[in-house]
């Protein structure tokens, strides 16, 4: 792959700027290194090449001519498929929005237009969201470039690939439960879910909305502080966004951090079984905690035995409410066999949607319904009371809750995952708080592994700064990209 | 979830499901209800439930009809798998 395309985006924002790099020449390499191997990897579902270079063009014409440069000035970036930009078709990988043209754009998007961003194409992802290995996307399955047999995780599989493959140096996603730490984490590179109400949703696709987040994939924490400093901050089209305090997020070096550091690993770690080589690498990554200053301290949070169960209720229940929106009547796919307007919503929806996104509505809507509402929602919306309340109390022992961000290795595709698998990344989305995974080891398959590291709410600033310091020290090479 | 109940919810939801599929649909969400029965286990009686992280409160601000350009409402028809003039156009509700 050609060397441009290894730069971070700090450096390259930089190069760019002062015109050391042309725009045009890093937008050309990165759809030439995606013609090139996204045939294996199928990361995108559709390339913008010609807009794309245009723009470039223009960034570099303005950089010419001496005018002021936007913070990501003429950087390329990947925009997961349930984020809309107008004009541009948005499918969220399901058939019910083949032909759906989105008619603005989101706020992040109009944020990352503002700084000069460059958006290459659309990623792949599970249909609406659902899923966690990307294998549900009614277009394509992607595959993990470090070994393409196995899935890249999900449900922003496809920008978690694309980074890692290095066919853009950051991407965005989404995280209703732990869909971009996951991912990224299968991937080798770093993913982050800011906390609840950092960043603006609005002109995404809703799947969950009392835990959707939007978030970053990039190779390193610096240039997710960077690119998170541009699209976070108060949106009042989306009512929940009101950050409480500005978080300066460009000072994120802060090498004494660790010194003074109390990190909590959850004794329930241990109540799972754990892939043999996660838990190996994990344990050397804490005493590398411990060998820097940082005090370990086992927390106790007994509720992480409800977290799938209580995530898969309210999940399911939100999205029955939410994707009750796609009726075939304003957009989206208008089934031509309705005899009547129920029989012709129906039919819209079982034709269009897959069987993941249909259960799901469906028990949803039972657990709602008023024979298990109290027994189903009601006491999954209590026990979430009991999760964030240990989860506060366990904050008063500890700064960071730190733990492996997965249990499992990527399976093979057709295979499935636990239900266990993301339970520590899942609890981040329930207590709304900020929660980021960092590349940590190779294992013997030759796959990567993470770390995920959970703080308390809005204190995303320093979560960088953990997790920056973290990276130093971790034996991961991010300058290391899968032979494809 | 009996096979009367999925009939029902499946109403409620708007999806039409055939019959070939339906043992699928009630082997896949029964297994999810086993599956969540843990949640009765602890006692959290005392407890309130959780629906937002925030304290959401409301917004309130004048009701003010602002124009709506022509070609935002265009684009928006634009998206309606059928239309006509400034309407989507949907199957007739009221039967005669």
């Amino acid at each position: 792959m050609d060397e441009i395309l290894t730069n971070r985006v700090e450096d390259l924002r930089i190069k760019i700027c002062s015109g050391k790099v042309k725009s045009k020449d890093i937008v050309k390499a990165c759809f030439a290194h995606i013609k090139k191997i996204d045939s294996k990897i199928k990361a995108f579902l559709k390339l913008s090449e010609e807009n794309s270079l245009n723009q470039a063009l223009q960034s570099d014409d303005k950089i010419k001519a001496g005018a002021k440069c936007g913070f990501l000035e003429g950087v390329p970036i990947g925009i997961k498929d349930n984020i809309m930009v107008k004009g541009e078709r948005m499918t969220s990988a399901s058939k019910y929005l083949e032909n759906y043209i989105s008619p603005y754009d989101a706020t992040v998007i109009e944020k990352l237009k503002a700084a000069g961003a460059i958006f290459v194409g659309r990623t792949n992802m599970d249909e609406f969201a659902m899923g966690g290995s990307t294998e549900t996307s009614a277009y394509q399955k992607t595959a993990n470039p470090w070994d393409i047999e196995r899935i890249p995780g999900g449900s922003s599989g496809g920008s978690a690939a694309a980074v890692s493959a290095g066919m853009v140096p950051f991407a965005l996603g989404s995280d209703t439960g732990g869909s971009i730490r996951q991912p990224a984490s299968f991937c080798g590179v770093v993913g982050y879910k800011p906390s609840y109400g950092l960043i603006s949703r609005y002109g995404a696709c809703a799947l969950a909305s009392s835990f959707d987040q939007i978030g970053t994939f990039s190779k390193t924490v610096k240039d997710t502080a960077l690119l998170t400093s541009i699209i976070a901050g108060k949106d009042y089209r989306d009512p929940v966004c009101e950050p409480k305090e500005w978080i300066d997020l460009h000072n994120i070096d802060d090498l004494d951090i660790l010194r003074a550091l109390k990190i909590g690993i959850p004794k329930q770690l241990l109540d799972y079984k754990t892939d043999v080589e996660i838990t190996k690498h994990f344990n050397k990554a804490v005493n590398k905690l411990k060998l820097e200053g940082v005090k370990i301290v086992e927390i106790d949070v007994p509720a992480y035995r409800y977290v799938p169960a209580l995530y898969k209720v309210i999940m399911c229940a939100e999205v029955s409410a939410n994707i009750a929106t796609f009726d075939g009547i304003r957009y989206g796919y208008r089934s031509p066999n309705g005899k009547s307007l129920n029989d012709e919503y129906a039919k819209s929806r079982a034709e269009s949607l897959g069987y993941e996104v249909k259960k799901r509505i469906l028990f949803g809507t039972y657990v709602l319904g008023a024979k298990n509402y109290y027994r189903c929602y009601h006491q999954a919306q209590r026990v979430r009371t009991l999760l964030i309340n240990q989860i506060t109390d366990a904050y008063k022992k500890c700064d960071f809750i730190f733990s492996p961000a997965t249990l499992q290795m990527p399976v093979k595709f057709g295979e499935t995952l636990s239900e266990e698998c993301d339970i520590f990344l899942i609890a981040a989305n329930l207590a709304g708080l900020p929660g980021i995974t960092v590349p940590c080891s190779f294992t013997g398959l030759g796959v990567p592994m993470g770390v995920h590291f959970m703080g308390l709410r809005f204190s995303d600033a320093k979560l960088f700064q953990v997790a920056n310091a973290f990276e130093r020290i971790s034996e991961f090479d991010v300058n290391k990209y899968p032979t494809l | 979830m009996l096979k009367e109940e999925l009939e029902t919810t499946a109403f409620l939801a708007r999806i039409d499901i055939k019959e070939e599929e339906k043992r699928k649909y009630l082997e896949d969400i029964n297994k999810m209800f086993d599956y969540i029965k843990i949640l009765q286990e602890p006692d959290v009686t005392d407890l309130k439930p959780t629906t937002h992280v925030t304290e959401l409160r409301n917004v309130w601000r004048e009701d003010i009809v602002k124009p709506c350009s022509k070609e935002v409402i265009d684009q928006m028809l634009d998206g309606a798998p059928a239309k006509e003039g400034t309407f989507y156009k949907v199957q007739k509700v009221i039967e005669a």
